[in-house]
Formats: structure tokens, C-alpha cells, sequence
């Protein structure tokens, strides 16, 4: 197998999936000349992120890289989450082949933006 | 992981058994260079002729008219190239549809200066014999169309379309790696000049494959060196593969009639259950002209490459319909040319059956789509696709 356990586990067993109602930012990434796409939704409290979900469209990788990034997200200050990058969501899931890179790249681009719009919504 | 269930047969076939057998002396005991003359030579040439003969006999050809190769890439290539470089110049017919290395080869030849006409398909990915009638011109040279597409299944109107080549006096070229050894095949019935066929599809080994060319068609070599094959293909025949390609077709003119009917029930025993089980899901390619184990199937708003991880996951051998590497996702040129809207085309999904096949196996396919494609459902943006 080309991929980690842990990447297995969060594409069969996929953490914060769904939807949020009135969350506090919003964000998505759609990697370019490919079809992947993942949208994050923050609840923020206090300035730090006390809730993330997501929803993905996307092959294995994509949907385990953004199941990953809602657990490694959650409690930490919005101004990290600007500056996330997708190096910490690869590493999280011990690696990615070359080929699925962008997996964590969409997540990450996906919850910076989230991160961001929050960061405008407050002004 | 307990079971394995391997639904990938267009792709590639274990060995049969009575193959391997008759194949392993060609590795260590009769090991000569069939063009020697000394006796280990003989022995090997031997083996070389037997299979050249089992072949012709299922095709109902000469055995001259058989010339080996490495694969179904490297027949197709020399057919289409060797007949195209014969003429020197003038017009192709092909398909949207075909295998890349028909589709590839014509592009080359295109890119030399020869002119190349793609008919469309339909909705169900099959030709219209009108269509390549209507594409003919004073100056076409060659029609290469395959006889069934290995990612849908659908069987190309073959005899219909010979009959129109053979009225023009056009060489047709029929790439047959996915029936070979599955259906019945009257190269003279069905109006065929040069035919590819494989091994690895019907149980035979990898690297062994041919192209009939009918006795009287002009064809030049693609490959140069000995004087192998009559001089139509150089260098050094895979005596052991070849024999055992030999030997995968004739248990397949024995089998495969009986074998055809077996994994057709089967294949609608996975469609129906799917169907039953899964909202939102179709069958691609035509609904009854189609191979007899292949089912490919369209799962809307769903990634196909995340449904082939999760059945890998569960010991299930699928293939994707579309690939995504390296950042670039392309749903696959047969569903495209057959119009199949890009949020069904994402998620197509074939899989292809074969002698192993269990209706036990079915039921745990269909047992483990269901919760797979509703769990990926979920985290699916609506209407991202």
C-alpha cells in the first residue's frame, strides 16, 4: 500500500465531515486543472478555531488531507491558520506520494482562505 | 483483509494454469534461438509454430498470416504505421474511442502528414457504420476501428463496417486485445485485414501478443533488424510467452462460449445489485452489445479514484475511469467522446470479470459499494463536481 495508515484512516473513517450552520468564516480551494475541491467551515470563539468541518470532492488523499487538517486546526488561533502550510498536513498524514502532493496543498489553501474570511468578516 | 476479489480482467488475466505448464520447458530446457538451425534451435521453432498455428485455426487464417509481437501497444502500432508508412501518404480512419495506441499511433502519422479523420460515437460509445462510410475519401489508405472498447465494453459494429472498407477496397484494421479469445471472431466474415490480439487479456503471460495480416496487404515493417516473423517484425520472438499464447487461445475456443454466458449473469447480477443499493448510478456503453463481463459504472458527484481506494481497501480490484495525477484530472477520452456529463464522467468506475468470478464475490462488491459511495457522498460538497 502507497499510503500511510494514518492517511487510511481518515479517508475510510473522515473526521468533522459536513456541512456547518452559520459558521464564522468560510473557505475553499480548488487545485487548478484538476477537479479536487475542499471547502472548510470555522467556528471561532475568542480568536482560536473551536470548531472545523469540511466538505471535499476529491480522490483518497484529498479527503484524508482535510480530515487531517480539521483535527490539527482545531483550538489553534486564526492568525496560525492563515499561515498554514501544507508541509504540517503531510506530515500529519506520515507522507504523500509525489503524484498526490496537492492533497494536502487544497487543505491547506482551503482552510487559510476559511481562516482569512474570517479575519475580513471582523474587519 | 480476508477476501480478494480481483474484477480488473481487462487490464490483465492470472496465467491459467494448463498455460503456465506448457510454457515453463521454454525457459530452461528448450531455450534455443528459433532462427538457429541446430537442434535447439529446431526445438524452439517448434514451439513457435504450434502457437502460430493454434492461433490461425481460432482466427480460421493461415499461419503465415500470423506475426507475433510484444503487446497489444506494439500490434496496434505496427498495424497502423505499417500499413499508413505502405502507402506513403493519403488519408486515416479511426475512432474517438479507441485504445491510445491506436489513437496515439494515428496522431503520430497525422503529425508526418497523413490526414486522420475521428468518427464520433453515440451515447452508448458505438460507431456508426454511416459515419465511416461518409468520412471515405478518394485518398483513404486505411480504417482502423477496435472491436470493443476496454473501459465500456460496447462491441463496435465490426462486420459493418468491413463490409463498407472491402466495397472501397480500404485494408481494415480491427485492434481485438479485448476480444481475442472472448468472442468468436471470422476475420473473412467480419471483412478484417489485420487484427490485433493479446495474451495477458485471456490468461496467457504478458509480453506476447500478434497481428493477423491478411495474405495480399501491403504493410511495411515498423521495426528493422533480423529477418524474423517473414521480415514483418525484427528480433527475437518470446518463445515462451508466445507458446503460452498459443496455448491460452485454444482453451479459450474451448471455454469461452460456456465462460460468456457464466460472467454475463454475473455482470447483471452487479449491475442490478448496485442499481437496487446505490442512488444516482448508471451503466456506461452499450446496453446489450457489450463485452461479456465488463460493467462500467458512472457514480455521480463521486470521485472514481476515491471508490477504487476504498474497495483496495476491502480487498477489491476495480480501475478508475478517470485519473488523477500529478494535480491533472482528465475523465477518460471514451467517456468524453460519448458525451457523458463531466459530474457522472468522474466517477466512472469499470469493472471487468472473469473465470475466477464468484456470484459470492459479486455480493461483497455490491455489499461494499453501498456504505462506501454513501460515505463519500457525505463529505461531498453538493454540486462540486
Amino acid at each position: 500500500m502507497r499510503y500511510s495508515p494514518t492517511l487510511i484512516d481518515h479517508f475510510l473513517n473522515p473526521r468533522n465531515a459536513g456541512m456547518m450552520r452559520a459558521p464564522d468564516g468560510v473557505g475553499e480551494n480548488e487545485y487548478e486543472g484538476c477537479g479536487d475541491l475542499t471547502r472548510f467551515f470555522l467556528r471561532v470563539r475568542d480568536g482560536r478555531a473551536v470548531e472545523i468541518r469540511f466538505q471535499t470532492y476529491g480522490c483518497g488523499p484529498t479527503i484524508a488531507a482535510a480530515s487531517v487538517a480539521s483535527e490539527l486546526c482545531r483550538g489553534r488561533p486564526v492568525g496560525d491558520l492563515c499561515r498554514l502550510e501544507a508541509g504540517e498536513i503531510e506530515r500529519a498524514l506520515e507522507g504523500l506520494p509525489e503524484d498526490r502532493k496537492h492533497a494536502a496543498d487544497i487543505a491547506a489553501g482551503a482552510l487559510r482562505a476559511a481562516a482569512v474570511q474570517y479575519r475580513a468578516r471582523r474587519g | 483483509m480476508s477476501r480478494k476479489v480481483y474484477l480488473d480482467h481487462n487490464a490483465s488475466t492470472p496465467v491459467h494454469p494448463e498455460v503456465v505448464a506448457e510454457m515453463l520447458p521454454y525457459f530452461a530446457e528448450i531455450y534455443g534461438n528459433p532462427s538457429s538451425i541446430h537442434a535447439f534451435g529446431r526445438e524452439a521453432r517448434e514451439g513457435l509454430d504450434l502457437a502460430r498455428e493454434r492461433v490461425a485455426r481460432f482466427l480460421t487464417v493461415s499461419p503465415q498470416e500470423i506475426v507475433f509481437t510484444s503487446g497489444g501497444t506494439e500490434s496496434d502500432n505496427f498495424a497502423v504505421k505499417g500499413l499508413a508508412w505502405a502507402r506513403g501518404k493519403g488519408h486515416l480512419i479511426t475512432s474517438q474511442v479507441e485504445h491510445h495506441a491506436v489513437l496515439r499511433a494515428c496522431r503520430a502519422l497525422e503529425a508526418q502528414g497523413f490526414d486522420l479523420t475521428c468518427v464520433g460515437v453515440d451515447g452508448s460509445g458505438m460507431v456508426d457504420p454511416d459515419d465511416v462510410r461518409r468520412a471515405i475519401r478518394g485518398d483513404t489508405i486505411a480504417i482502423s476501428i477496435m472491436h470493443a472498447n476496454s473501459e465500456v465494453g460496447t462491441i463496435q459494429p465490426v462486420e459493418a463496417i468491413g463490409r463498407i472498407a472491402r466495397e472501397r477496397g480500404i485494408p481494415f484494421h480491427v485492434d481485438a486485445v479485448q476480444t481475442f479469445g472472448k468472442l468468436p471472431l471470422n476475420v473473412d466474415a467480419l471483412g478484417i485485414d489485420a487484427l490485433s490480439f493479446s495474451a495477458h487479456k485471456i490468461y496467457g503471460p504478458k509480453g506476447a501478443a500478434g497481428v493477423f495480416i491478411r495474405k495480399g496487404t501491403k504493410m511495411v515493417a515498423v521495426q528493422h533488424g533480423g529477418e524474423h516473423e517473414r521480415r514483418r517484425r525484427a528480433g527475437t520472438e518470446n518463445v515462451a510467452g508466445i507458446v503460452g499464447l498459443g496455448k491460452a487461445v485454444e482453451i479459450r475456443a474451448r471455454d469461452m462460449h460456456i465462460e460468456a454466458e457464466r460472467v454475463t449473469t454475473l455482470r447483471d447480477r452487479l449491475w442490478e445489485g448496485v442499481r437496487a443499493r446505490v442512488p444516482e448510478v448508471r451503466l456506461s456503453g452499450h446496453p446489450v452489445q457489450r463485452l461479456p463481463g465488463t460493467v462500467s459504472l458512472l457514480f455521480r458527484h463521486v470521485e472514481s479514484e476515491s471508490i477504487v481506494l476504498g474497495l483496495d481497501l476491502k480487498g477489491i480490484g476495480v480501475s478508475a475511469g478517470s485519473a488523477c495525477t500529478s494535480g491533472n484530472v482528465e475523465p477518460s477520452h471514451v467517456l468524453v467522446a460519448m458525451n457523458v456529463p463531466l459530474d457522472w464522467a468522474m466517477g466512472a468506475v469499470r469493472c471487468s470479470l472473469g473465470r475466477s468470478t464468484s456470484v459470492e464475490d459479486i455480493d461483497y462488491v455490491v455489499d461494499a459499494i453501498e456504505p462506501l459511495v454513501r460515505k463519500l457522498r457525505q463529505a461531498m460538497p453538493v454540486g462540486a463536481a
